[in-house]
């Protein structure tokens, strides 16, 4: 329906993934550090403890500079990635929850602005006034959180909305609310990590070191615990049978899992080693810490991702961006059964028209062109299909799951074989049938074919995927 | 395809979930913050640059609260731009889409750019500002600031002109899918919507910083009267030189949609009131802060208007109008979007008075009213927890069937 951005020579879906990474460390940093920072200044009203300002004030320009702002900006990050990888799939959450992301604006606004006011009047206004300004924080990024967990979460289990289109439904769909809390859980085990590289920082000796310290390891490990229980026992069971499916297909790469096993490993050794023994904490241990949680955190993020393939919305839009089911509560048709019938050359605003190509006297070989436009349509979201989005570093390229590579393991070389075996890749649960007729797919069988060659031509010894 | 054909079918089949003509009110507005706010930033970067090669004592001063200004109004610009977003993508979804696929590689670039150009800001004004020094970092900061101007402005003149997008991505029918491509651009717009509206802004930010602290005990009357006098020459100035650009701009893009005399008239209409009223302020400048500001935001708005009606007869060539996009009425969005808004802008509100009301006074002195209207706007907030679960578990009880 949109032009197709493949991304140029990294991959367009590894875009949102890097920007997503930082966005995923900034944003939960936010609101992990407004909830612990609230606690500390509640404890210098209360106990009249000046000095723990100094502690906050440092605090709040490091968070100010890095999580708010970059924050937000990384947000916009990962919006402007995925327009531009995927546009229609933003549409959908946009014209479903415009309102909602409205909502989530006003507290975004009241995060960047509370922090501006929060760390421009520290010993400025009066305990009380500045302590509110605490809790707004804390309630601010807490609202944040929850309003993108609804729309989040539609993605993967739209729920009733798919029979009655009432935004509501979505929003507060079947993985809404495991997922909420889930979040919330395991915010605090950032929290915890957070406050460990904080407290670390005070001087030995201090005599409340000890104490933030195993405060800071007993709220993470509750944390730890009860988002652990609530993976196993509530979000993973509501899963779709599919998702899981997919959960342990190919498509996620192999090594995610070890990485977030190794993150909940670690952070339970290192919260209870805080709980335990204070004293023996350091803040190169904090550090390493928090770093294994944020790896963990990315490996969590990208499994949800990746457990909606082959759709974008589940059983509403397909990763080609087109509509594969109705929704006839919104007098909405599936765009895809015409599609395959008249094909999809000439008959979607971005799918030039073969007469184009043929009067076309520069192009040597028209269906070479056909197949390509065709297989970037329908194959480049989750494939590398062209030499533009490869890095190749001496004899070794970085692409993400090269459909050369793919094809040639399975000695699918020529053309004739290419189109059997693509005809069939519906009967892996990660891909759609493709779209369109019999002679589109034996045009996108003549590009294959030439694209290994192209990347074979060139002589990589090595390959190396992802 | 015909174009009008392509643009109905590039419309989201899901439709507006409220009035369509709601969301371009809001678009309008919320850019008239979002530019209020980038292009002032531009302007303290610019000025806080020269203040600190011109070395006079001064504007060395001056120099260093345009430096601390700056990264905050970055900041704000961003999260002020973040609403536009929402909305333009509501109404004018195949144009925007449209313009960041075809311009894919600058639209996710933008976001490094901008988040670079914020960060040296920040380290020159918490690092720099004092002695001068790092002044490479303000300087890069102030290129990064304009390219990002560049690719926003860029994407806009591309997502206004749909008849030739096909023959962007495909020309001959081959396609491009790198999108590193400025397909188009109207510099002279540009060079209105961006230096000259940083410079305007600027002299309007000086006003109102001058008249502003003039009100605190410990106040140098004599710095803020040379504050507000250097803002109205600014202004001046500037105001004249907009009103060029302004003709310069109407003979671009004006013939393309018939529009040159409007964009004319307006433009150099703007130009000339903002010229007088820097005029008839310039006896007592420092007075005239708080005004100033209503007749910035006032002249910002009529620009945005003109946006707005050069892209609604860009769109009328082929039938597209924001008045008859499909819509329903989503009441669960308005249940969400209006109880949202009482909370966050009470809390907006109070944060802006607490900000406002602790600047004010040496000794950061909140009103008793504000404190009783922070309690209320901070209830508020925790009340909305509350409100959200509710929605939540009516919609698991009674909707989810
Ligand atoms: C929604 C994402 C997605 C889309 C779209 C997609 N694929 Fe795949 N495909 C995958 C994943 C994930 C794998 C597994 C990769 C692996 O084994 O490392 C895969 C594997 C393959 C394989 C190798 C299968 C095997 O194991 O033998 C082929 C061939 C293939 N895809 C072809 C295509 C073609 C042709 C298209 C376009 C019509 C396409 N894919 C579109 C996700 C996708
Ligand atoms: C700090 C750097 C930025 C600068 C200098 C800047 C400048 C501009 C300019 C000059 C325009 C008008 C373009 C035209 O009419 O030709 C514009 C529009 C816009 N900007 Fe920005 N901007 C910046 C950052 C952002 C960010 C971070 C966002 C998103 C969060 C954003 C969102 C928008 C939107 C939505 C529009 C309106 C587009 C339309 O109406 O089609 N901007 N900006």
């Amino acid at each position: 329906m949109y032009p197709i951005w493949e991304g140029l020579f990294v991959h367009s879906a590894m875009y949102v993934a890097i920007i997503a990474t930082f966005h995923v460390l900034a944003s939960h940093l936010t609101v992990a550090g407004a909830w612990f920072n609230l606690y500390i200044e509640r404890r210098a009203v209360r106990e009249n403890r000046p000095e723990l300002y100094e502690y906050l004030k440092r605090s709040a320009l490091g968070l100010m500079v890095f999580s708010y702002v970059f924050g937000a900006m990384s947000g916009v990050g990962i919006w402007q990635s995925t327009t531009a990888a995927n546009p229609r799939g933003i549409s959908t959450l946009i014209h479903n929850f415009v309102f909602y992301w409205g909502s989530e604006w006003y507290m975004f606004l009241i995060d960047v602005i509370g922090i501006i006011a929060y760390y421009y009047t520290i010993g400025r206004v009066s305990k009380e006034t500045h302590l509110r300004l605490a809790w707004i924080l804390a309630l601010g990024g807490s609202g944040t959180l929850s309003l993108i967990v609804g729309i989040l979460s539609f993605k993967l289990t739209p729920g009733a909305w798919l029979e009655n289109g009432l935004s509501l439904a979505g929003f507060y769909n079947p993985t809404f609310w495991p997922q909420w809390l889930m979040r919330f859980a395991f915010m605090f085990v950032i929290t915890g990590g957070w406050s460990l590289i904080i407290a670390t920082g005070i001087p030995r000796g201090y005599f409340e070191r000890e104490k933030i310290i195993r405060y800071a390891g007993g709220i993470g490990l509750i944390g730890l615990v009860i988002g652990v229980c609530l993976w196993l026992f509530w979000y993973e069971p509501t899963l779709p049978i599919h998702a899981r499916t997919v959960m342990v297909s190919p498509a996620v790469v192999p090594l995610t899992y070890p990485v977030i096993i190794t993150g909940i490993v670690a952070a339970a050794l290192g919260l209870g080693l805080s709980l335990l023994a204070p004293q023996l904490q350091r803040r190169w241990i904090a550090l390493i810490l928090m770093a294994l949680i944020q790896a963990a955190i990315f490996g969590a993020e990208r499994v949800r991702e990746v457990i909606r393939k082959p759709d974008i919305i589940s059983g509403y839009m397909s990763s080609n961006q087109l509509l594969f089911n109705d929704l006839p509560a919104r007098g909405i048709a599936s765009e895809e059964a015409n599609l395959k019938r008249d094909g999809m050359m000439g008959n979607l605003p971005f799918m030039p028209s073969p007469g184009r190509l043929s009067t076309n006297t520069k192009i040597a070989n028209p269906q070479l062109e056909i197949g390509r436009t065709l297989v970037t349509q329908q194959c480049s979201a989750c494939h590398n299909v062209s030499l533009q989005t490869e890095i190749r570093v001496v004899n070794r390229r970085f692409v993400l799951r090269s459909l050369a590579d793919l094809l040639v393991a399975r000695q699918r070389t020529t053309a004739a074989e290419i189109d059997v075996y693509i005809k069939a890749i519906q009967g892996f649960p990660y891909m759609h049938e493709m779209v369109g007729t019999d002679a589109e797919r034996a045009a996108m069988a003549i590009y294959l074919e030439h694209f290994i060659t192209q990347t074979y031509d060139n002589q990589a010894t090595t390959i190396s995927q992802r | 395809m015909e174009i009008q054909d392509m643009l109905k079918m590039m419309r989201d089949p899901l439709g507006a979930p409220f009035f369509p003509v709601v969301f371009q009110v809001l678009l309008v507005v919320t850019w008239v913050l979002h530019i209020h706010f980038v292009t002032s930033a531009i302007g303290s970067s610019a000025y806080s640059i020269f203040a600190f090669l011109n070395k006079e004592a001064d504007h060395l001063r001056l120099g260093r609260i345009a430096a601390r200004l700056t990264p905050n109004m970055v900041g704000l610009g961003i999260v002020t731009g973040i609403a536009p977003l929402l909305f333009v993508q509501v109404i004018y979804d195949p144009l925007w889409y449209a313009a960041n696929t075809l311009t894919g590689f600058w639209s996710v670039t933008f976001i490094f750019v901008v988040m670079g150009g914020y960060s040296l800001a920040y380290l020159f004004y918490l690092k720099g500002s004092k002695d001068g020094r790092l002044l490479w970092s303000a300087v890069l900061s102030l290129c990064l600031l304009c390219f990002a101007g560049w690719v926003m402005h860029a994407l806009h003149a591309v997502s206004i002109r749909p008849e030739q997008w096909t023959y962007w991505y495909a020309p001959g029918g081959v396609i491009d899918t790198r999108g590193v491509i400025f397909h188009a651009y109207d510099i002279p717009r540009l060079f209105f919507l961006l230096p000259l509206q940083a410079g305007l802004g600027f002299a309007i930010t000086l006003l109102f910083v001058a008249w502003y602290l003039r009100q605190r005990a410990d106040a140098d009357p004599v710095f803020l009267e040379w504050t507000a006098n250097l803002g109205c020459r600014i202004g001046k100035t500037v105001s004249l030189l907009y009103g060029v650009a302004g003709l310069f701009w109407a003979s671009a893009e004006g013939p393309e949609f018939g529009l040159t005399a409007f964009i004319a008239v307006l433009t150099f209409g703007l130009s000339v009131g903002l010229y007088l009223f820097f005029k008839s302020v310039d006896k007592q400048p420092i007075q005239a802060g708080a005004k100033a500001i209503g007749v910035w935001f006032a002249a910002l708005l009529l620009v945005a208007i003109a946006r707005e009606v050069i892209r609604t007869i860009s769109l009328g060539r082929f039938d597209y109008s924001v008045a008859n996009y499909p819509y329903i009425i989503d009441w669960g969005s308005v249940l969400m979007f209006g109880v949202t808004s009482i909370a966050g802008v009470s809390v907006v509100a109070y944060l802006v008075m607490v900000i406002y009301q602790a600047g004010l006074s040496a000794d950061g002195t909140v009103s008793a009213k504000t404190e009783r209207f922070g309690r209320i706007a901070t209830g508020l907030l925790g009340a909305w927890f509350g409100f959200f679960l509710l929605v939540g578990l009516y919609t698991a009880l009674f909707l989810q069937q």
